[in-house]
């Protein structure tokens, strides 16, 4: 930007911008890495001139001027160009000469980033770093009291049930009455969320799907993976892999008539077919894949011609109440696989979950609720929505699990929390909190992106591009210069190994519970943490 | 040395002895001398634990009834301790060297933690023997013999000594090591006869039994066997063929569970399953394999593109007339200052009197270099030159014919053109030279005489001209368009615009006084008043002052157009300038205002423009309010008769001459049978061109050459080999073309998009671009 022409209101300097560029002028080899990695060109070579004043001493000669020109990397303050702090400059610089550093002082852009009157839409999660979660501390450690177990050395059994769960007098009489009892899945409480073949890359897709067969396949944890709204690839469809994954369905039906067809063809049914009615990051707002990113391979799987929009609207178009919905379309999917796949919905966090829960009580075929609270991720969504809407997962998951306890169906109908859970890194203590305030299960999926591929969005604001195809580590773009920097393999061994971490962690969590035989699933006795009101809200202990 | 044996009951006066008692009375008697005790137990703890007097002085213990927990435990060297029975939980715990050996069984934990010594027991063990012991590399390391078979978690955290489980009878004879067996063990080893099902994989390993160790467990079985007093069954136990070895592993054999590699699970596994090419393998044959985060060629995510010449330099898109400045520049960069004088030629047939003095340069305004608020390069140096520039040779005639009406600066523009292209273009003017307004009405302060008279002449020798010494009427102009292949109307505007107010016949028009001061016949009072203070009407302004006026106001009715050297000559020649300013009438007094004021003049001239003189027009030419229609082409209603200059809108002298070339254009694409075209190139973005380069304090340019150094060539590569020589990549090369032209050249394979070349381009050649989309 030319520094003589007039300013406009949005005209912004590098001190206005979060994320600041500092570059080492002496450490620069000016290879050019940077600019080319750079995915927003927030940086480029900057031609700069150098003036020199050169006076001899005693005034002996006329003084003069002598100007010079060096070269150097510059950042735009273009707030189109505005660097994100991903910090691949970095990455790729053999000299550790440049790195994005963020200023907390520099919110000028935040009023800014509305140009056209279009506001602000992104990927990643809340960005807020606090985390309930975290503050709930296992305080029920036995020693003497309980078999106090220990982690490396006892058996554990960590798999949960998802599924209607009758009791042995319960299933006995329905097999006799209906000649059907409802299926029930036994499977590692961690599950990978759903996330879409579209919004993922391929490599990325892939190496998740890879990960978790070999988890099956090599390890014996019968972990589990939602497909997302996106369909699914016809091998996966036709293959024993089918097993391992919920297939989603959502207000798009992106990719269903594929499925159907593949039904007659199936080895094996899927685990679960999840029913999605909301999402955490975006509670009561959809989506939508512009026709740009919807290239021959996105198109194939998801059944559509290429390069139209794909609209997944805020809501299922034949939805006209709980009631319809749930005894609709979960007897419309059991009915698909002949009754013999469990049906569950998943819902953003709200102050109306209890109402949909209380429904499912009354459905003999649902299997189970999920519901994701206001810090899960997402690939693209309003900036406002992501930051404002929703509910904390905690006291969400709580009150349903209390309205279970009520009428005595704790054990009955499994519910499955997700939603900021590994935020800050601490998934197996995350995890193990939602557990024991009740959940059957958890579910991930920015953790996943973030241990499983390396994603750099932070709740700090960093990165964050995942809405428009530019991921620096190929994880959400559709662009194979992007994607394939990401190798499916790699991406499957770090499933492997964060999965087989927390399984040692949560271990470490739950033996000295005194727990080895089952999951503590609202053992909220073992709870603590420092503030009251969130104990008094959780009904846990206060503890300081 | 004291070898009394004592007898101690664990009972007095029917009451069971504390543990603390018991203990108390046995050190008290070995202390006193006694070396050989019994004691007829009743569960206390601990019994024969931390008994030393002296290396050579063992003692030894009997236990009859039944020991309470721990016994022998914290044992010492020396101590043998013969339980006649079976023993309670943790036999032998944290034993340090004494020798214990239960003729029943023992229970849960036996051994825990041992050190030293050795225990041995007829009979079967309780669950979670022989863990946690340890070898002190000081001491022999401890030994558990079993004659039958342990139970549950035996030997976790084993770290050192050796156990021997014979299997003998157990009491789980399908299973004698229990379940779960060396979990977490870390050293020492097991000898095993019989059944088992399996241990830790990941903590302990089976070996061959070699001829020594064989050797040392059928020794010290014998020796074991005969101390519980069962040596007849050596024989069966020898069998080498039942015993198994397991040791714990080393840390380096610690290696985890073997399992498949994730390419070999891919291979073996996925793709097995799902097909080459994996998930997706059937849907793209898209090249899906990893790569680094700087590619080139095909994964780039950006390209370079030399795009030299593709944009018009700001300097030539702002010049009217449509001279490219920049390649003149290019020329006397490259040495060829006659060239670059000359190319002026064929855009105008007036470069100095035009571009060197007359026009207000627009070219410089436009120039890029004023961004950075440095002087524009100045062309009124490359102008001037070209006052000497000869006439170029002219091509044959082609046969075609058009008529100029007019022979002002459009007339001569496009009567030059359209000879240059080779068409015969025949100039009618009232007036006796060509010339027009610029011989007439321009004043001699604003340009040297002789300047203009060479290029009047150079441009007579080119055109002919026709002196008309009537005004043309409408059969004039029927006949010439009948003998003509095209007409075109460059008349100017000669009829100066009045308005209808009292008094104005007292007024003078604009040009008609300018005409009368470049004649040498204008005469000025002291007091003169300009209606319209527009360049003409400064022109005005300054000649009064030249002539001999004392006061010069100009008035407008709005804020005054008038700009650049016309406005600066009039302030110096004391010129005020006034607006709002409505005027009622002109009096002799000078002129009224409608707000009252009286403006004091003795000379009152009008300056609001002139429109053209159009009568002889016939009706099918469409005109607007005064001005002649044009199309894009200047084409009129007409399609054989075309208008330019100021006949169609009033304009600078650049105007004039730009509508004559283009027109011209027009006119010889439809005698060749073209489609005429308007491709006016895309002016370059101001931000592409680089000028750091440049030297900011420049305030007057000493020459020529000094103007082509500091031109920053926008749109037009000036070979400066910056590109080449900043590119990281050595992907840019310079490659020779035919003559002297040349391009650059970027090497995919080489290049990785960084765009420093579009960066440092001073010229704005270099433009980055998105690599064609993949997939």
């Amino acid at each position: 930007m030319l520094s003589d022409r007039p300013i406009t209101p949005s005209t912004l300097g590098v001190k206005d911008l979060p994320w600041q560029i500092k570059w080492d002028k002496d450490l620069c080899t000016q290879c050019g890495r940077c600019t080319s990695v750079c995915p927003v060109s927030a940086i480029e070579l900057g031609v700069f001139r150098k003036r020199t004043i050169v006076t001899p001493a005693g005034l002996r000669k006329k003084p003069s001027n002598e100007h010079s020109i060096f070269y150097g990397i510059r950042q735009k303050t273009d707030p189109a160009y505005g660097c994100i702090g991903c910090s691949m400059c970095n990455m790729v610089c053999p000299n550790n000469a440049i790195q994005p550093n963020r200023d907390e002082g520099s919110t000028t852009m935040k009023f800014h980033n509305d140009r056209g009157g279009q506001p602000r839409t992104r990927g990643g999660r809340r960005n807020s770093e606090e985390s309930l979660l975290d503050q709930i501390k296992f305080m029920r450690i036995s020693m003497l009291t309980d078999p106090a177990l220990d982690a490396g050395r006892h058996e554990f059994s960590l798999n949960t049930l998802i599924g209607r769960i009758q009791s042995p007098e319960e299933s006995l009489k329905c097999m006799a009455e209906n000649g059907w009892k409802p299926p029930v899945r036994e499977i590692y409480p961690l599950i990978i969320g759903g996330m879409s073949f579209g919004a993922l890359s391929p490599n990325m897709w892939e190496g998740l799907q890879m990960g978790v067969a070999y988890l099956n396949e090599e390890l014996g944890m019968p972990v589990r993976i939602s497909t997302g709204e996106g369909g699914c690839p016809p091998r996966l469809l036709r293959s024993k892999f089918l097993k391992y994954v919920i297939l989603q369905i959502a207000s798009g039906y992106f990719g269903w008539d594929e499925i159907i067809h593949a039904i007659p063809e199936m080895k094996v049914d899927p685990c679960a077919i999840e029913i999605k009615y909301g999402q955490g990051a975006k509670p009561g707002d959809g989506g939508l894949l512009m026709w740009h990113k919807v290239n021959k391979l996105i198109a194939a799987i998801r059944g559509v011609p290429r390069g139209i929009s794909l609209p997944s609207p805020p809501t299922h178009q034949t939805q006209y109440s709980i009631e319809e919905s749930v005894a609709k379309m979960i007897q419309s999917m059991s009915m698909a696989w002949g009754f013999r796949v469990p049906v569950y919905p998943k819902i953003s966090a709200s102050s109306t979950s209890l109402a949909v829960l209380n429904n499912l009580t009354r459905n003999p075929y649902a299997a189970g609720l999920a519901i994701d609270g206001e810090d899960g991720g997402t690939g693209a969504a309003y900036n406002v929505s992501m930051n404002h809407m929703g509910h904390p997962i905690a006291s969400n998951l709580r009150d349903c699990y209390n309205a279970l306890v009520t009428t005595g169906q704790q054990n009955e109908l499994p519910l499955i929390a997700g939603g900021g859970i590994g935020k800050s890194g601490n998934l197996a203590a995350n995890a193990a909190a939602l557990i024991m305030l009740g959940a059957s299960a958890v579910q991930v999926g920015k953790y996943v992106m973030q241990a499983g591929a390396g994603c750099l969005g932070s709740e700090k604001d960093r990165c964050n591009v995942c809405n428009i195809g530019i991921c620096p580590k190929g994880i959400t773009s559709q662009d194979p210069r992007l994607y394939r920097r990401l190798d499916p393999e790699k991406v499957a061994e770090r499933v492997v190994d964060f999965y087989l971490s927390f399984d040692t962690e949560i271990k470490k969590i739950i033996a000295p519970l005194g727990r080895s035989s089952s999951l503590p699933i609202g053992m909220s006795d073992a709870l603590g943490i420092s503030d009251r009101d969130a104990a008094e809200r959780l009904g846990i202990k206060y503890v300081v | 040395m004291a070898t009394k044996k004592v007898c101690i009951s664990g009972v007095e006066d029917g009451l069971r002895l504390e543990s603390r008692i018991l203990e108390e009375i046995i050190q008290k008697n070995v202390r006193e001398g006694a070396r050989k005790l019994e004691i007829d137990a009743l569960g206390q703890h601990g019994i024969g634990g931390r008994l030393w007097i002296s290396k050579d002085e063992p003692i030894e213990i009997d236990v009859l009834g039944s020991p309470g927990q721990r016994l022998g435990s914290k044992g010492f060297p020396g101590t043998t301790i013969n339980v006649h029975g079976s023993v309670s939980d943790d036999v032998g715990w944290l034993n340090a060297g004494a020798e214990i050996i239960v003729h029943g069984d023992g229970t849960n934990g036996a051994c825990n933690a041992m050190a030293q010594g050795k225990v041995v027991i007829s009979g079967n063990l309780g669950a979670r023997g022989m863990t946690m012991t340890k070898t002190n590399p000081r001491f022999d390391p401890p030994e558990l013999w079993v004659l039958g078979t342990v139970g549950d978690y035996f030997a976790e955290f084993m770290a050192g000594g050796t156990a021997v489980v014979c299997g003998y009878k157990g009491q789980n004879t399908e299973n004698v090591l229990g379940y779960r067996p060396c979990v977490g063990m870390v050293g020492g080893r097991i000898f095993v006869r019989g059944p088992h099902d399996g241990f830790s994989q990941s903590d302990a390993i089976l070996e061959p039994i070699n001829d020594a160790d064989w050797a040392w467990l059928t020794e010290n079985l014998k020796i074991n066997l005969a101390k519980i007093n069962k040596s007849y069954l050596y024989e069966k136990l020898i069998d080498r063929t039942d015993w198994e070895l397991i040791r714990a592993k080393t840390p380096f054999e610690k290696t985890g569970k073997v399992r498949l590699s994730m390419t070999e699970f891919r291979a073996k596994v996925w793709d097995e399953e799902l097909g080459r090419g994996g998930l997706i393998g059937d849907l793209t044959d898209l090249d899906r394999s990893p790569i680094g985060l700087v590619p080139s060629g095909i994964l780039r995510r950006y390209v370079p593109v030399w795009e030299n010449s593709k944009y018009e330099a700001p300097c030539q898109s702002s010049c009217p007339s449509g001279i490219p400045v920049q390649e003149r520049w290019q020329l006397v960069r490259d040495g060829l200052v006659d060239e670059a004088v000359d190319l002026a030629l064929a855009y105008t047939p007036f470069p100095a009197t035009v571009c060197g003095y007359l026009c207000p340069n627009l070219c410089m305004d436009g120039c890029t270099r004023g961004l950075k608020k440095m002087i524009p390069v100045d062309i009124t140096k490359l102008g001037r030159a070209g006052v000497n520039s000869k006439a170029p040779k002219l091509p044959a005639l082609s046969g075609k014919k058009v008529a100029v009406i007019g022979g002002g600066p459009a007339g001569i523009s496009i009567a030059w053109q359209i000879r240059m292209k080779g068409h015969e273009a025949v100039v009618y003017d009232m007036a006796k030279t060509l010339g027009g307004k610029i011989a007439s009405a321009i004043p001699s302060s604003r340009i040297p005489k002789e300047v203009l008279d060479a290029e009047l002449k150079r441009a007579a020798e080119v055109i002919p001209h026709v002196h008309l010494h009537k005004k043309m009427d409408s059969d004039d102009f029927a006949e010439l368009k009948q003998a003509n292949d095209a007409v075109v109307l460059a008349i100017g505007a000669q009829k100066p615009r009045m308005i209808p107010i009292p008094g104005h016949e007292m007024i003078t028009p604009a040009l008609t006084f300018l005409q009368n001061s470049v004649a040498g016949k204008a005469k000025v009072g002291k007091k003169v008043v300009i209606i319209g203070a527009g360049n003409v009407g400064c022109d005005v302004a300054t000649e009064c002052g030249r002539l001999g006026a004392k006061s010069i106001t100009l008035i407008d009715i709005q804020e005054p157009a008038s700009f650049g050297k016309e406005r600066k000559e009039a302030e110096e020649a004391g010129a005020k300038f006034k607006w709002p300013c409505f005027t009622q009438e002109v009096t002799k007094k000078g002129v009224l205002l409608k707000s009252g004021e009286l403006l004091e003049a003795d000379t009152v001239i009008l300056s609001i423009g002139d429109t053209p003189d159009v009568e002889f027009l016939p009706e099918g030419i469409a005109l607007d309010r005064g001005h002649v229609v044009v199309n894009e082409n200047y084409q009129t209603t007409d399609p054989k008769v075309y208008a330019i200059g100021d006949t169609v809108r009033p304009g600078l002298l650049t105007h004039a001459i730009g509508h004559g070339r283009k027109a011209a254009e027009v006119i010889d694409d439809i005698f060749t049978g073209r489609r005429p075209e308007v491709h006016p190139k895309e002016v370059i973005d101001y931000s592409r061109m680089t000028l750091e380069y440049f030297d900011p304090r420049l305030t007057e340019f000493s020459d020529m050459n000094q103007c082509a150094t500091e031109c920053s060539s926008c749109g037009s590569c000036r070979d400066c080999g910056l590109c080449e020589t900043v590119c990281p990549q050595m992907a840019i090369t310079r490659n020779s073309l035919e003559g002297k032209k040349f391009e650059m050249y970027c090497d995919p394979d080489k290049c990785i998009g960084c765009g420093f070349c579009a960066n440092v381009c001073p010229c704005g050649i270099w433009n980055l671009v998105d690599n064609t989309p993949l997939g």
